[in-house]
């Protein structure tokens, strides 16, 4: 089988485990991101599959080979990293050439590899600069051109965009996933910016603590948590979590009860974690709507949307509103709505999902 | 030139003061230059009787004609370059991959080792040890043993091995992905980012070679094999032995001191002539640019 394949991969640092058993399959051709908080074994896990960090247990496969013992030079893997580490003391053209005379490649191919990636990545004009004389976001595509034009088998990223101002990052984020979609090699990508992970992922990794807490598509995770973890953490903002119990028609959150069928036969009485998404709530009531009592504290109108800070019995709330750009009429809001069929529930102990579909 | 009316009243004494002491010190160790040169181009006589003080008097030169008949003095100038050429290599093959090496992260017993050579600064073996090892390898009276014997100088090892530590990690990473191994990562990488640290270490390399005297003449024998400062120290006991030159007299073109003064100004001239082209090494911030901050 082609791909990344990670069985077991435990990372110790002496007597300290920070990856605790990663197991994770990246087929051919996919964009996987792994996101999660600060520390939390990202970069780790990325740099035990370049060969940069040794692997403590398990298995690491690329394109079928066990990889664990073999040198990052003889993995067929590219990295851009965070800080880019282009060579200072070597033009766009030699910092790309690097890898290339290494391997001795013929000069004449290196020049044309060259001149074909320069291209694409539309640095043809800044060839004879050194990295210090290009902007941030030039030396971000230099990176990106010493990977690419060595046709590697895998590409990985970590955070290559974190040093870039938000509008570059942007449409360097556009770039990757066109450079992606074109030359169609297998991608890993760290980032901890959620949005990054949501745009350019085929499959997200959600990383906590040294271990994965869900992998899937943006939107399964999005729509689909599998527990309270991944709730709070994709979605800006994020979800809205309360602790309520359950009753014959829905959950008591405090003193409030919200109506929502259909769940909680027999189990009236457990604790539960009531998860709201903020864009999911409406102005109006509708079909299935749950009426949320709340009282309003803040509105930040986003132009289109606005968001809602309330408080809903003890628990401070989020919610995005659609306001068509007018928000006088907020003022005397009191009461807003749920979709019923969008309200999650998630164990008040593990975290786990309780309604969580597959 | 300075605005003078940017400076408030303190900056501008503390101004005066401090150029007053950079002027002083610039005299200081200027003086002792011009002094012996002024002396290598006066009369014998005249630098006898102690008439020099900044410019040569009853200029001539004789002290200089002297030296250069003399065919030692062209051997021992020889060898000296071949000590400080060589010597510079050899200390460069040793330092280089060797403070690469105890700068690296997975060298084991890393810290052992670091201690290991630095412990050699503070402590050394002393003369007698030290000869009586010289002999017992055979390296007494030869030439390539001064060039090996002083070859690795742990001050220099630890000043390029902090050089090498504050290279960033990633450049070394990314060169290894890129295909580098040790070899090339140091080659390649860390060597031509380092250039300003290496220019450095020549520099006291050469300028130490050049002015090696005292292990020279405790350990060469020979007077084919000895460097231009053991010459020089062997003309100023010859010169002073002499009855020739006891008695200088009034019309003496040259003295023991006039001729010494021409050898040192002959030993300084190269000396004079590189500096510069290494001095222009001394460049910092290369490293700028590669790795965003
Ligand atoms: N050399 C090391 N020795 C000991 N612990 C380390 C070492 N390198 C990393 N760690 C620990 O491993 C954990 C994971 O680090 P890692 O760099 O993978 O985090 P990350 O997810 O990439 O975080 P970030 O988003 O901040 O880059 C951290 O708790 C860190 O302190
Ligand atoms: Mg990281």
């Amino acid at each position: 089988m082609s791909g990344v394949n990670l069985s077991g991969i435990v990372k110790a640092y002496g007597a300290v485990e920070v990856v605790h058993g990663i197991n994770l399959d990246v087929a051919e051709k996919e964009f996987v991101v792994l996101v999660g908080p600060s520390g939390c074994g990202k970069s780790t896990t990325l740099r035990m599959i370049a060969g940069l960090e040794e692997i403590t247990a398990g298995n690491l496969m690329i394109d079928g080979r066990r990889m664990n013992r073999i040198a990052p030079k003889d993995r067929d893997v590219a990295m851009v990293f965070q800080n880019y580490a282009l060579y200072p003391h070597l033009n766009v053209a030699d910092n790309m050439a690097f890898g290339l005379r290494i391997r001795k490649m013929p000069k004449a191919e290196i020049a044309t590899t060259i001149a074909d990636v320069a291209e694409i990545l539309g640095l043809t004009n800044y060839l004879e600069r050194r990295p210090a004389d290009l902007s941030g976001g030039q030396r971000q595509r230099v990176a990106m051109g010493r990977a690419i034009v060595r046709h590697p088998k895998v590409f990985l990223f970590d955070e290559p965009l974190s040093n870039l101002d938000a509008k570059l990052r942007t449409q360097m984020r556009a770039e990757i996933k066109r450079l992606h979609n074109r030359l169609g090699v297998t991608s890993i990508y760290v980032t901890h910016d959620q949005v990054e992970a949501m745009t350019l992922a085929d499959r997200i990794v959600v990383m906590n603590d040294g271990a994965i807490e869900q992998v899937g598509t943006p939107m399964e995770l999005f729509n689909h948590p599998a527990n309270t973890f991944v709730a709070g953490f994709l979605g800006s903002p994020p979800m809205n979590q309360m602790k309520g119990v359950l009753t014959e028609h829905g959950a008591k959150i405090g003193d409030t009860e919200i109506k929502f069928d259909g769940f909680a036969n027999g189990q009236a009485g457990r604790d539960v974690i009531v998860g709201i998404r903020p864009e999911h709530v409406t102005l109006a009531a509708g079909e299935q709507t749950s009426a949320l009592p709340i009282e309003l504290d803040l509105v930040e109108p986003l132009g289109s949307e606005a968001l809602l800070h309330a408080r809903f019995g003890n628990d401070n709330v989020v919610f995005k509103a659609d306001t068509k750009g007018d928000i006088q009429h907020l003022s005397g809001v009191g009461e807003v709505y749920v979709p019923a069929p969008l309200i999650k529930l998630f164990d008040a102990e593990t975290g786990h999902a309780l309604n969580a579909k597959g | 030139m300075m605005n003078w009316n940017l400076y408030s009243r303190g900056d501008k004494f503390f101004a005066i003061v401090v150029s007053v002491l950079i002027g002083m010190f610039t005299v200081a160790t200027l003086y002792p230059f011009i002094y012996i040169a002024a002396v290598s181009f006066s009369s014998g006589f005249a630098a006898q009787a102690g008439k020099v003080v900044l410019t040569p008097i009853d200029a001539t030169l004789e002290a200089y004609g002297y030296i250069i008949k003399d065919p030692q003095f062209w051997i021992s100038y020889r060898n000296t370059f071949i000590y400080t050429i060589g010597g510079t290599l050899m200390s460069l093959a040793f330092i280089i991959p060797g403070a690469y090496a105890l700068s690296r992260r997975q060298l084991k017993g890393r810290r052992f080792l670091n201690l290991f050579v630095a412990f050699t600064m503070w402590f050394n073996a002393g003369l007698i040890p030290f000869f009586l090892n010289m002999r017992d390898l055979n390296l007494l009276d030869s030439m390539f043993g001064i060039i090996l014997a002083f070859a690795v100088n742990a001050f220099n090892i630890i000043l390029l091995r902090n050089f090498f530590e504050a290279i960033p990690q990633s450049f070394e990473e990314a060169a290894r992905m890129d295909g580098a191994n040790d070899f090339q990562v140091l080659w390649k990488v860390f060597i031509p980012l380092s250039k300003p640290a290496i220019a450095t270490i020549t520099l006291f390399c050469i300028v130490s070679r050049w002015n090696g005297f005292f292990w020279a003449m405790v350990l060469l024998q020979s007077e084919e094999k000895i460097p231009l400062q053991v010459f020089l120290r062997h003309t100023i006991a010859n010169l002073s032995d002499n009855d020739e030159f006891a008695i200088v007299q009034t019309d003496a073109a040259f003295s023991a001191e006039t001729v010494t003064a021409a050898i040192i100004v002959c030993s300084i001239i190269p000396v004079l002539i590189v500096y510069p082209f290494i001095q222009k090494y001394f460049e910092k911030g290369i490293l700028l640019g590669g790795v965003k901050e």
